[in-house]
């Protein structure tokens, strides 16, 4: 069999990593806000679900992604609420709304569409050729031909650096975690940047749950976010809440999932090789402290 | 002069307290107003409802002729009101033109922070006003006198020309706060601004202000022309009577060393060091204090000794070397330990007074049953007999003890620590935030300590306090001793000299 | 420490409960159900009685036996929770260590066949303890030694042990009787636990689970040490400068935590499924987490919670089978019911904020 490092393991790393980085790209706003949200992984699961039922009843692939973002931004309106306007433990909170999330879709694939497990749906997020490029051999085959998400996940990393370090409002949504009081003897209510940070990971976790299931697959399955959410925390963590970090953070995990897909093929157990991505995951939170413990111990 | 700031029967009403009460005051254009009091007298609740933060429950405010009706920081700068807080509001990994501009950013292509605008802006302040600093650098890591320079230009930069200060003073070295002043002089001079300055330093208000107003327990006693009055005059006014504490006899017989210091090396939260190579010792029967302005490694100093920090060098409790040993190994060597904040370290907020009182004694046989049942009626006996001894006042023994006012808290955290069986005690800020009657309730359990044959060690911010108990004094500055003094040679202006690390300076005068 | 009956709590409980059940019928009847129907089939599938003349012969019923059953997973993993939480601890991993403590004592069972059960399910249970044990010590240390947060660690360790338990039950473990396809070896008939109410999931793992409540209860309420995770949960600085082994006590009450998890595993193997396979547990341990939480961790609160969630839960299962309304209804409750608590405590802070007037942040 050869050689392990296949074109099929890069485009695979890239379909695997998109949606934790784009679930990431929300949640570093939150963590930037000083909000710890664990409820990202119920946001990705309503997303996956609103994108393939809304693409099965329009037949619309695009309709299906719109209405899973703003489900995301209800979803995080309503996160948002509790965390900041009530002042609920955001542990208590992000856990309910997971397990809410859980029950609710599984109740609600029955309901509607009288299915227990797994639904399919026709439409699918388009495939881009990149033309010329796709041409050249191995980078090319790796880099053309994916999923639309794919691509725009890269323009989205870059927006949001730019939105986070570059622009007015990421100075204040960064103060509102950082140093609320500050912010608002400036004369900007941080609650405010809360409730806008909250929506706007909320927003990206219903996109990345829409291209879990129209990107990556065209069906809706019982808890197919699968962890993604608490994976792409820990890329927010691992990434130090910056968008490109994040985001490479993200591309380690598809790796690492990648990896385990392959590994298959030498006849290793898929139970053993789908635990690798967590495993790296676990690795990663430690990392992450120990890295950080060095630095201060370093100055 | 005009008036550019009226506040008319203003109050501000908390749950359970009136911090402002009755307000009418009158600050005039152009002047540097000082504000004097003791803590808790109400001065800071006063100056941020003129910035806004707070809503007072009555009365009127009126800035510029214009009475505001709506309060909010948004509001108060739009009005030119600027406000440097005691605790800095600064982003610290933001950079200094990142924290001047935040919240009025210029832009460029209507979307984008312009930075170079930013620090071109800064710098046009910092040579406006001759206040030096690097636009550039990150707030985390500049001194605390730099970051109060950024919080004066953070106001100027937003078009403030009435100017608050809370405290400017308490985190400053003497050079810094002459630099502070002449910049403050400079700019009333030349801008025509107007500076209300907050202070407990009445020194200072002599230095600095052209009219200073008193405060008490919420209550504007007097305002006065500082030229008409003197220092004793203001502190008489401060506290309501003539501040003379019975001085405190002085006539223990040191014993042998219970706690020693050697080159101790001692990092801070951020891991630089804090503690430089210090060594002391403080002998059974005596009360050393510490003098020191905050931030100069006294705090780890004593968190080193009582096991709360690491460290490097040797430290000596009771004899026994305790390097690896954790704060409970440590008071069983005999130590109690009286901790800085009180909040954050001397309570469980959440837990009632009589769990507060029990810990450390909850494995006494006399409160379990077979070494594991807690015995709660032995527990609650105890509790009460503690609780009326150190005349700590509550509702109730199940009151949980972070609804305490600050001094009934610290006589929980005195009571328990005063009735171990320990001969060395550790004590910081014994009396912070603590009404006069309470303070001389705590000296009076201190100097009981000393008395029994027991060594303390004293740290605290009010210098008096320092002065009036112990037997002897070190300075420590920047981590390191820079004086010490011992019963005969307590003298209070030569000690403040030594605390701000003028040891050279001081030494030079004399010879003068 | 003195433990009063918190009225007010218990008033918000009950509201939230009833707006819960509510809001579960609203969700009905948009999707086309009777929710009076539904919710009679579910107090017929939690109880098994039809009639008020059926509740006489309540300890005959199947159904019945079945939600004393789940009440006592809850229970216990809703107590190992609350053990953490105590200390400041968030066990989320409990899922991950019921699978190990089940796979390890299925294993031990397994491997011990024709041996007597006094000898082999003491060693199967301490077995399970030590595989969830262990499994929850690691975490533990991370968080304590390196700080590193628990809740995604225990998470992923979630994960990564329903993996590893598959992969064992479908190789090295996998059973070699022919008559099933993946799992471990089914237990010897000696071993597996007497069935209390014939046909019903309850067994005499409920003698053992009661004592273990007892245990945990009154340990956290009566004991020195219970007084000292109160105080390391509420302030581990404040613990630390009283002298409390805080590190010590956070971990060795993680390791207890897991330990009761594992026993839940082991439970399910000896008790209900006769072996180990996969899905052996449907997320029970959030169940009890939240059971945990919405008690606020207090151990008579979760004990007494858990029958009526467990009623919830085995009346959902019934009300699936004959009203045809998805048992998950019951999860949407359970998170509904969070939900409006918090809510209520959220709105009632708000207005109390008012009403001190207009002071923000004082």
């Amino acid at each position: 069999m050869g050689n392990i490092f296949t074109v099929g393991l890069f485009r695979q790393m890239l379909r695997s990593a998109t949606p934790v980085a784009l679930a990431a790209l929300g949640g570093l706003m939150t963590e930037h806000a000083g909000i710890m949200n664990i409820g990202m992984d119920g946001m990705i699961l309503l997303g996956a679900f609103t994108a393939v039922a809304v693409s099965i009843v329009t037949g619309s692939a695009f309709a299906g992604t719109l209405a899973a973002i703003l489900v995301g931004i209800l979803v995080g309106l309503f996160f948002a609420l509790f965390v900041v306007k009530f002042k609920s433990d955001e542990f208590i909170i992000g856990t309910a709304l997971n397990i809410f999330a859980g029950g609710l879709t599984t109740f609600l694939l029955w309901a509607i569409f009288g299915v227990r497990g797994t639904i399919r749906t026709q439409a699918g997020l388009p495939t881009v050729n990149l033309g010329i490029i796709g041409k050249i051999p191995f980078l090319g085959e790796i880099l053309s031909g994916n999923s639309l998400f794919v691509y725009l996940t890269v323009g989205l990393v870059i927006l949001m650096w730019a939105l986070v370090y570059r622009t007015p409002l990421g100075f204040w949504i960064r103060a509102s975690g950082e140093h609320p009081a500050t912010l608002r003897t400036a004369g900007i209510s941080p609650e405010r940047m809360k409730w806008l940070s909250s929506t706007l990971c909320g927003a990206f976790c219903g996109l990345a749950g829409a291209q879990l299931a129209l990107g990556n697959v065209t069906m809706f399955s019982e808890g197919m976010s699968n962890s993604r959410g608490y994976v792409a925390f820990a890329c927010v963590i691992f990434g130090g809440a910056n968008p490109v970090k994040a985001y490479l953070a993200a591309l380690m995990f598809g790796f690492f999932d990648a990896l385990g897909y392959r590994l298959q093929e030498y006849n290793i157990s898929a139970n053993l090789t789908s635990m690798i991505p967590y495993v790296i995951t676990v690795c990663m939170m430690v990392y992450v402290v120990v890295r950080g413990s060095r630095k201060k111990a370093k100055v | 002069m005009e008036n550019i700031v009226e506040f008319s029967h203003v109050s501000m009403e908390f749950p359970g307290i009136r911090a402002n009460d009755d307000i009418s005051l009158a600050i005039r254009r152009g002047e540097i107003f000082a504000l004097v009091g003791e803590n808790g007298a109400g001065k800071s609740t006063l100056m941020n409802i003129l910035y806004g933060i707070l809503t007072p429950t009555a009365g009127e405010v009126t800035i510029k002729g214009q009475q505001v009706t709506s309060f909010s920081p948004k509001n108060a700068m739009q009005q030119g009101v600027g406000m440097v807080h005691q605790h800095f509001m600064l982003v610290p990994s933001f950079t200094v033109a990142q924290n001047i501009v935040l919240g009025r950013e210029p832009k460029k292509w209507g979307l984008f922070c312009d930075g170079t605008a930013a620090r071109d802006a800064v710098r046009e302040l910092t040579a406006e006003y001759g206040l030096q600093v690097n636009p550039d650098d990150t707030v985390r890591d500049i001194s605390v006198g730099l970051q109060q320079r950024v919080e004066i230009l953070k106001t100027l930069y937003r078009g403030a020309d009435i100017l608050i200060l809370d405290e400017p003073t308490a985190v400053l070295t003497p050079q810094e706060t002459d630099e502070l002043f002449a910049m403050l002089r400079k700019v009333v001079a030349q801008k025509g601004m107007t500076v209300i300055i907050i202070t407990h330093k009445l020194y200072e208000v002599m230095a600095i202000s052209d009219r200073v107003g008193i405060m008490r327990q919420g209550k504007l006693i007097g305002v006065r022309e500082t030229a008409q009055v003197s220092e004793r005059i203001l502190a008489s006014m401060m506290v309501g009577r003539e501040v003379l504490q019975d001085p405190v006899e002085k006539t223990g017989q040191p014993g042998e060393a219970r706690i020693t210091v050697n080159d101790l090396w001692v990092p801070d939260n951020r891991g630089l060091p804090a503690v430089k190579g210090l060594s002391l010792e403080v002998h059974a029967g005596e009360i050393l204090g510490i003098a020191a302005i905050e931030g100069n490694g006294q705090s780890e100093l004593l968190e080193a000794i009582t096991g709360m920090r690491p460290y490097a060098g040797k430290i000596f409790v009771g004899g026994r070397d305790i390097v690896g040993l954790s704060p409970g190994q440590i008071r069983d060597l005999g130590l109690a330990h009286v901790p800085e904040d009180r909040l954050a370290t001397g309570v469980d907020s959440q837990a009632s007074i009589t769990d507060n009182l029990l810990v450390g004694k909850h494995r006494n046989p006399q409160f379990t049953r077979l070494g594991f049942h807690m015995n709660r009626r032995a527990v609650d006996a105890y509790a009460k007999e503690v609780y009326d001894r150190f005349d700590i006042r509550s509702s109730g023994l199940e009151t949980a003890a972070g609804s305490l006012s600050g001094g009934n808290m610290q006589k929980v955290v005195i009571a328990r620590e005063f009735s171990f069986d320990a001969d060395i005690y550790v004590i910081a800020q014994p009396t912070r935030g603590v009404d006069i009657g309470a303070i001389e309730f705590i000296h009076q359990r201190i100097l009981e300590k000393r008395a029994a044959g027991a060594a303390v060690l004293l740290c605290s911010a009010d210098l008096d306090e320092v002065l009036r108990l112990s037997d002897r004094v070190i300075t420590i500055y920047e981590g390191q001793i820079t004086g010490q003094f011992d019963r005969d040679h307590l003298d209070k202006e030569e000690i403040g000299y030594y605390m701000t690390g003028s040891r050279e300076e001081a030494a030079h005068e004399k010879e003068n | 420490m003195k433990k009063r009956i918190d009225w007010g709590y218990l008033a918000s409980l009950s509201l939230s409960v009833v707006l819960a059940l509510l809001v579960g019928a609203a969700i009905m009847a948009v999707t086309g159900h009777d929710p009076i129907a539904a919710y009679r089939e579910l107090v017929k599938g939690a109880t098994g009685c039809q009639r008020l003349s059926d509740v006489l012969h309540l300890f005959a019923k199947r159904q019945f036996g079945n939600t004393i059953e789940y009440a006592m997973v809850l229970f216990l993993t809703g107590l190992a929770c609350a053990i953490g939480a105590r200390v400041g601890i968030f066990n989320v991993g409990g899922e991950g260590q019921l699978y190990l403590g089940a796979i390890v004592s299925a294993y031990i069972g397994a491997k011990m066949a024709g041996s007597s059960a006094w000898i082999v399910i003491p060693l199967a249970a301490l077995g399970a303890m030590a595989a969830g044990g262990f499994y929850a010590w690691i975490p533990g240390v991370l968080k304590v030694k390196l700080k590193v947060n628990e809740v995604i660690t225990t998470i992923m360790m979630n994960t990564i042990a329903i993996y590893f338990c598959a992969y064992l039950s479908n190789g090295p473990w996998k059973t070699t009787q022919g008559n099933r396809v993946s799992g471990t070896d089914t237990l010897a008939a000696n071993l597996q636990f007497t069935r209390l109410i014939k046909g019903s999931n309850l067994t005499t793992a409920i003698f053992a689970s009661a004592v273990i409540a007892f245990l945990v209860w009154y340990v956290m309420a009566k004991t020195t040490k219970g007084y000292e995770m109160k105080l390391i949960g509420e302030n581990p600085r404040f613990a630390r400068y009283s002298g409390l082994k805080v590190d010590r006590t956070i971990i060795t009450t993680m390791v207890i935590s897991g330990a009761i998890c594992g026993l839940v595993g082991m439970f399910e193997v000896y008790g209900l499924k006769g072996n180990y396979q996969d899905g052996i547990s449907n997320e029970y341990y959030f169940d009890g987490l939240l059971v945990a939480m919405i008690m606020r961790y207090q151990p008579v609160g979760i004990i007494a919670m858990s029958f009526a969630f467990a009623f919830l839960k085995v009346g959902a299962a019934g009300m699936e089978l004959n009203a045809g309304v998805p048992g998950e209804l019951y999860r949407i409750i359970q998170a509904v019911i969070i939900f409006f608590l918090a809510a209520e405590r959220g709105v009632k802070a708000i207005l109390a904020g008012k009403m001190k007037g207009g002071a923000r942040h004082g």
